[in-house]
């Protein structure tokens, strides 16, 4: 019950993002069962599981890529798939994307950071954008703040094939952080990435929850929902089999499969 | 340059052929090529966007129909066309029958398939990934549409000049709807570089018709050769 109740416990305030109750499945085999958890602006919400656990459809759950089977994914309260296309469209535009592969487009880094906020843009503008860009636009400031968070702040022009596995993630991050979302998703950003290019983006994850974004990182890796989680989820076969604070998940778990999870065991 | 352009026209001056002659049929061949090409891409991409990101029953009929499209025979597509346009067919009252507008429509039919098919086999090989990441950051439809385009450029540049190639080396179709005229002046009408050198050789004018085809060569060697630039080995 107080788990049902931590659960619930941002689900309705303000500046959150929630789910509730989510069902979710493919071909008829159910991935996520019942699963009802929220993340508050400025703090960060660590998902732990083992591998094919649902991590991934949860995120895009959250993110909006597809409406769920059953249960509610809510904004500010509000619950985006009952509201209509143009409301669902600026709900996405609040949250920021970083996935396991650094999905980059082809062409610059400054391209790829500039995206989302070119896209924000109504066509009017983007013409006009079009326009500036060659005169010298007035997105810079945020394209360069953006790279200066992840150490790529000389780096603009740089074709992306020629970035490494790390710098790649690295813009990948500075694009999600660009628009400035209130909502930051994380899909194993870190699992391909020798250690300083993690520390970079584990120090850049602390920044933007400093900022006030909302960041929830799907991850395998314990020690790194150790140091940056202020709340720990683990799911198994789909579902939330413990959800607390960071602290209190990791050293004291109710569940008797988390606690074994949590000791490296194999679980089912 | 300056000093080159009186030795190159001398030496046109001394082939055999009227240059006159020779260069309206390169300019019906360019335009009827050119025209049914950019029409056929117009078509082209938006359907193979449509189809190769949407799942609808039939799909796999209409990719078998778009490839199938691909190596139709000319002069079917000819054959077919000129039913279209003839005074019985549905564009009658158009009066199209052996016009440039005939040709242009045969020619869309042959390059269409050309282009949707290596369109669709160039945005279907975009990473999903690359998709999400553009819906992620706030793309609409569009957006991802766009970004999709663009990150499949060069092989939808590939479909696009292997339909010109496919048009502008067919011999078959516009024989049979454009009627290979040429006016009482001795400018082309409906006469494009194939259908000319179909008829130079069929009077025994054997150095005409070798010129008109080393011009065709040299085009449709022009065209594979941007397709190998623009390809650079991605495509």
């Amino acid at each position: 019950m107080a788990q049902r109740a931590e659960q619930h416990r941002a689900s309705d305030s303000r500046g959150a993002i929630s789910i509730a109750d989510v069902t979710h499945g493919f071909d008829g085999e159910s991935v996520l069962t019942d699963v009802s958890l929220s993340v508050d602006r400025g703090e960060t919400l660590a998902v732990i599981g083992p591998s094919g656990t649902g991590k991934t459809t949860l995120l895009r759950l959250l993110s909006l890529f597809q409406r769920p089977d059953e249960g509610t994914v809510a904004i500010d309260g509000h619950d985006v798939w009952e509201r209509p296309e143009r409301d669902r469209l600026a709900a996405r535009r609040r949250i920021g994307m970083v996935f396991q592969s650094a999905n980059l487009f082809d062409g610059s880094v400054h391209g790829n950071v500039s995206y989302g906020l070119r896209i924000r843009r109504d066509w009017r503008d983007r013409l006009s954008g079009w326009v500036s860009a060659l005169l010298g636009s007035e997105i810079e400031p945020q394209v360069e703040r953006a790279l200066a968070q992840v150490g790529l702040a000389e780096n603009a022009d740089r074709n992306v094939g020629s970035l490494s596995g790390g710098e790649a993630q690295r813009v990948a991050f500075a694009r999600a952080l660009a628009y400035d979302p209130d909502f930051l998703f994380l899909d194993e950003p870190t699992s391909d990435l020798d250690p300083r290019n993690t520390a970079v983006i584990e120090d850049a994850i602390d920044a933007a929850r400093e900022d006030g974004l909302g960041v929830v990182i799907a991850t395998h890796d314990m020690h790194q929902a150790e140091r940056i989680a202020d709340r720990v989820a683990v799911l198994l076969n789909g579902e939330v089999i413990e959800l607390g604070p960071a602290e209190r998940v990791f050293e004291n778990p109710r569940d008797r499969r988390a606690q074994k999870f949590i000791d490296g065991e194999l679980v089912y | 340059m300056i000093a080159l352009e009186p030795t190159v026209l001398s030496l046109l001056g001394a082939f055999p052929f009227d240059r006159v002659y020779v260069e309206s049929i390169i300019y019906v061949s360019l335009y009827v090529s050119l025209t049914a090409v950019v029409l056929s891409t117009l078509a082209s991409i938006p359907i193979a966007l449509g189809v190769g990101f949407t799942d609808f029953p039939g799909k796999g009929f209409v990719i078998a129909v778009i490839n199938t499209g691909m190596g139709f025979p000319s002069v079917v597509v000819g054959l077919l066309v000129l039913f279209l346009v003839s005074n019985q067919g549905p564009l009658g009252p158009l009066d199209l029958v052996f016009t440039k507008e005939a040709m242009i429509i045969s020619q869309f039919v042959l390059a269409f398939p050309v282009i949707t098919g290596v369109t669709l086999a160039a945005v279907t090989s975009v990473e999903d990934g690359v998709r999400d990441a553009a819906y992620a950051m706030g793309g609409t439809r569009v957006d991802v549409a766009l970004v999709t385009v663009k990150e499949a450029r060069y092989g939808i540049a590939t479909g696009i000049l292997a339909g010109l190639g496919r048009a502008i080396s067919e011999v078959g179709s516009v024989l049979i709807v454009g009627g290979n005229i040429a006016s009482a002046d001795g400018t082309a009408i409906t006469r494009t570089l194939t259908t000319a050198i179909q008829l130079e050789a069929r009077q025994g004018r054997f150095d005409t018709a070798l010129i008109l085809g080393a011009i065709l060569v040299t085009i449709v060697l022009s065209i594979n050769a941007i397709v190998l630039r623009l390809g650079g080995g991605r495509v």
